[in-house]
């Protein structure tokens, strides 16, 4: 069916407006991430200027060595303490937020987030596990915890999946319910655990609220493999689920084969959750806040949407890891608190805010 | 265009239970079948296991010469399109980006719309007339409004055959008849096939060519209007009593459910009552008296008025008269026959002119042998009078010789029953 030439002029004007504003909101997102990115690096016990900062993390790409005039002790708590923890923060804030993105949408439901299923309940019991009974792993000298955390993350997704599975279809109620069921009895084991935890209460306690204390190369480079993993998996898969938004049938209408397609999305959001979890511990509230506020302001399109919320994530966990380890310098306050304090009431507000923020594509 | 659906010794089963048990037709290319039954006659499970939600347990389907279940999603998504019951949808997707969805089977991983699917999905909203609501979101539209966006979609997919599952199920009744409009003039200007499972057979007869109806998962009858809804076909299917004619102003065929009298209300069956008359004043009374389980005998009727038709329907002792014509002495015995059969007559308001005056004669007769007569609303007698004063006077001197009047037809019953009691 050929289009004349006039439709194709009017849309092509229309479609550029649509475009071009996704286009700059995305740009928008990036500048936000680097600025954050780069005032966390200069923020600390330790204030470092934005030269130095920027030198470090643009020196090794350099063609020819410049002299940066940096001295050794700044060097090193750029290169070993703050950029790996800004890293893992970035990280851990987008997969969180992709991850969430990815349940909402799987289980048509806006009130889901990452830890619906019972991920981070596995993954708690997990690292939980690992502090209690001491083990040592040779892997790097350090980092028994986050290893039995994924490992338990990833356990605990076999496992609901399995439940839930009829045949060769995986219906999102029963997995949605199996996932809640296996979340409460987890949730006692961690519970029970804790209850025995003796002196390591304390760890327990600070590792189950969550933070980013301790970050190390070794951490980033522990769960990249994951977070790059899942975020392939889930955006492949962007556009087939949008047609899964509108119910599942409609998207087996739509061609779309929705078994490979749940099972790959819901593949690659666990992962993304039990590698943040596994790295950081349970941070609420950034992976439902973010995908809602990306929604709210651009519409529910996932080919937009993930990637948006990725950016915002990373963004707000860099933000908010600042201000948790600077407001009580030179302790920090666990950041599962501030993201719960500061996100909450942000969330209300965007509720409010709701009609008025849809600044294109709807409206109604 | 146009798809061919050949379908051969379908079964599924839930368990034990099977919804489908045996089902064979075909589609031609272009047809507009109309797919009926009763609920859990298997309606929506046949259209799903041809747009290959369920797959069958037995039996095959062929698409356009092709087994169905060999025919992978994307494709089947090109060959089909599937507009169902309105979905509640929570996300706020706008109207056009819904719409564009139908484009999805046509697209290569990561390839995003070109120019052609946005004009495809500009007239698919304007066929529809949801055009207005392009940048509107999904979730603020009513009903009516989301089954049309849903239909645009199907349209935006080019589709070679349309499935409508109770498309209409939730919509008003202008909206119910645009969507079918709509529907056929897909079939008629693209020849796209049409299968629409349809609960509202009237609605059906009107829009669809062919109909093919479902009965405990099996085909019951399928073809031309006038071969599936009969009677008989309707009472088999629906377990329910029906009465077919043709509508007065289109003549196609139209159905009506019969009601059911319910059980013993009034203690009066032992009573035969005599109505007279035809014509469709008489029918309230009718209706009335049949539900009350009492046995009823009519006349005089003319061949194939209301009357005529109620009475051939419950099968009641009746005098026909042919059309246009007098009632002759022999009629008149026979009415006086029926009447001293019954133990009350009933008058009910009914034009009088010169071919049924004589009626009111023999309920005269009646009255000087003691029968109980009751006249509903006499005193609107005036303006149903067309035989020149003759029926009033005559009604005047029925109710002078002992004649109850009945201002209210609602009465009916009471009075019918006291006169019951009294035997």
């Amino acid at each position: 069916m050929a289009a004349t030439r006039m439709e194709m002029a009017k849309l092509k004007r229309k479609q550029i407006g649509a475009t071009t504003k996704k286009t700059l909101l995305l740009a928008g997102l990036l500048a936000l991430l680097a600025l954050s990115f780069i005032g966390a690096v200069m923020k600390g016990a330790v204030s470092i200027n934005w030269w130095e900062a920027v030198g470090v993390m643009v020196e090794p790409f350099s063609p020819e060595p410049f002299d940066l005039a940096l001295s050794p002790v700044h060097r090193d708590i750029l290169l070993q303490i703050r950029i790996p923890r800004v890293l893992l923060a970035a990280a851990v804030g987008s997969s969180l937020a992709v991850a969430g993105a990815v349940f909402q949408g799987l289980f048509r439901n806006p009130m889901a987030d990452p830890y619906v299923i019972g991920i981070s309940s596995g993954a708690a019991l997990g690292a939980v596990f690992a502090m209690l009974a001491g083990i040592r792993l040779s892997l790097a000298g350090l980092g028994a915890v986050p290893l039995f955390a994924l490992a338990g993350g990833i356990l605990t997704i076999l496992l609901v999946y399995s439940m839930a599975r009829v045949g060769r279809t995986v219906p999102v109620m029963t997995l949605l319910l199996a996932g809640i069921a296996v979340s409460a009895f987890l949730s006692a084991l961690v519970s029970l655990l804790t209850y025995y935890a003796g002196e390591k209460l304390h760890l327990v306690i600070f590792w189950l609220m969550g933070g980013l204390g301790g970050a190390t190369w070794y951490k980033v480079r522990l769960i990249i493999p994951y977070v790059l993993a899942g975020f392939i998996c889930v955006s492949i898969f962007a556009r087939e689920l949008n047609a899964l938004l509108l119910g599942e049938e409609t998207a087996r209408h739509l061609g779309v084969e929705t078994d490979k397609v749940k099972t790959t999305l819901l593949v690659g959001a666990s992962l993304l959750v039990a590698a943040a979890v596994s790295s950081s511990g349970m941070i609420g509230f950034v992976g439902l806040v973010v995908p809602h506020f990306i929604r709210l302001i651009a519409g529910p399109d996932h080919r937009f949407l993930l990637p948006a919320s990725a950016l915002l994530g990373a963004s707000l966990l860099i933000a908010t890891d600042t201000l948790a380890r600077s407001v009580i310098a030179p302790a920090e306050l666990p950041l599962g608190i501030i993201t719960a304090i500061v996100g909450a009431p942000l969330f209300v507000y965007l509720l409010k805010k709701r009609k008025k923020l849809r600044y294109f594509g709807g409206g109604g | 265009m146009g798809l061919k659906i050949i379908v051969n010794g379908l079964e599924l089963r839930y368990g034990a239970y099977p919804v489908l048990d045996g089902v064979d037709f075909t589609v031609r290319r272009g047809d507009l079948l109309a797919l009926l039954g009763a609920n859990g006659a298997g309606k929506s499970t046949l259209l799903r296991c041809i747009s290959k939600i369920l797959a069958p347990s037995d039996g095959q389907i062929r698409l356009n010469g092709r087994e169905a279940r060999f025919i992978a999603a994307r494709e089947a998504a090109r060959l089909m399109a599937v507009v169902s019951q309105e979905q509640a949808v929570d996300f706020d997707f706008t109207v056009e980006e819904v719409v564009r969805m139908g484009r999805l089977p046509y697209l290569k991983r990561f390839q995003k719309e070109g120019e052609e699917d946005e004009v495809l999905a500009r007239r698919a909203m304007e066929m529809t007339g949801v055009s207005h609501l392009a940048g509107r979101t999904i979730t603020a539209l009513s009903g009516g409004e989301k089954q049309r966006v849903l239909m645009a979609r199907a349209v935006c997919q080019e589709p070679e055959a349309l499935l409508l599952d109770e498309p209409t199920a939730n919509l008003d009744i202008g909206y119910q008849a645009s969507l079918l409009e709509l529907a056929a003039r897909l079939n008629r200007e693209k020849g796209v096939t049409v299968i629409a499972a349809i609960h509202d057979l009237n609605l059906a007869v009107q829009h669809f060519d062919r109909f093919m109806l479902l009965a405990g998962g099996r085909v019951l009858a399928a073809g031309r209007a006038e071969e599936v809804i009969t009677a008989e076909n309707i009472r088999r299917s629906y377990g329910v009593p029906a009465f077919v004619y043709r509508h007065p102003l289109y003549g196609v065929l139209q159905v009506s459910v019969a009601k059911r009298p319910p059980a013993g209300e009034v203690d009066c069956k032992a009573l035969r009552v005599h109505v007279i008359g035809g014509g469709e004043e008489a029918l309230p009374a009718l209706e009335l008296l049949h539900r009350a389980g009492l046995s009823l005998s009519v006349s005089p009727v003319s061949i194939q008025d209301s009357g005529c038709r109620f009475a051939q329907f419950h099968r009641l002792p009746v005098v026909e008269v042919p059309p246009f014509s007098a009632i002759t002495d022999v009629l008149h015995q026979e009415h006086l026959q029926l009447i001293r059969r019954a133990g009350a007559v009933v008058v009910p308001p009914v034009p009088f002119g010169e071919g049924n005056l004589r009626c009111l004669a023999a309920v005269e007769q009646a009255l000087k042998e003691d029968a109980v007569v009751f006249v509903l609303e006499p005193a609107g007698i005036s303006e149903r009078d067309f035989s020149g004063g003759r029926a009033t006077e005559l009604l005047a001197r029925l109710l002078r010789e002992g004649a109850r009047p009945l201002p209210r037809a609602a009465d009916l019953l009471e009075a019918v029953a006291g006169r019951s009691q009294k035997l």
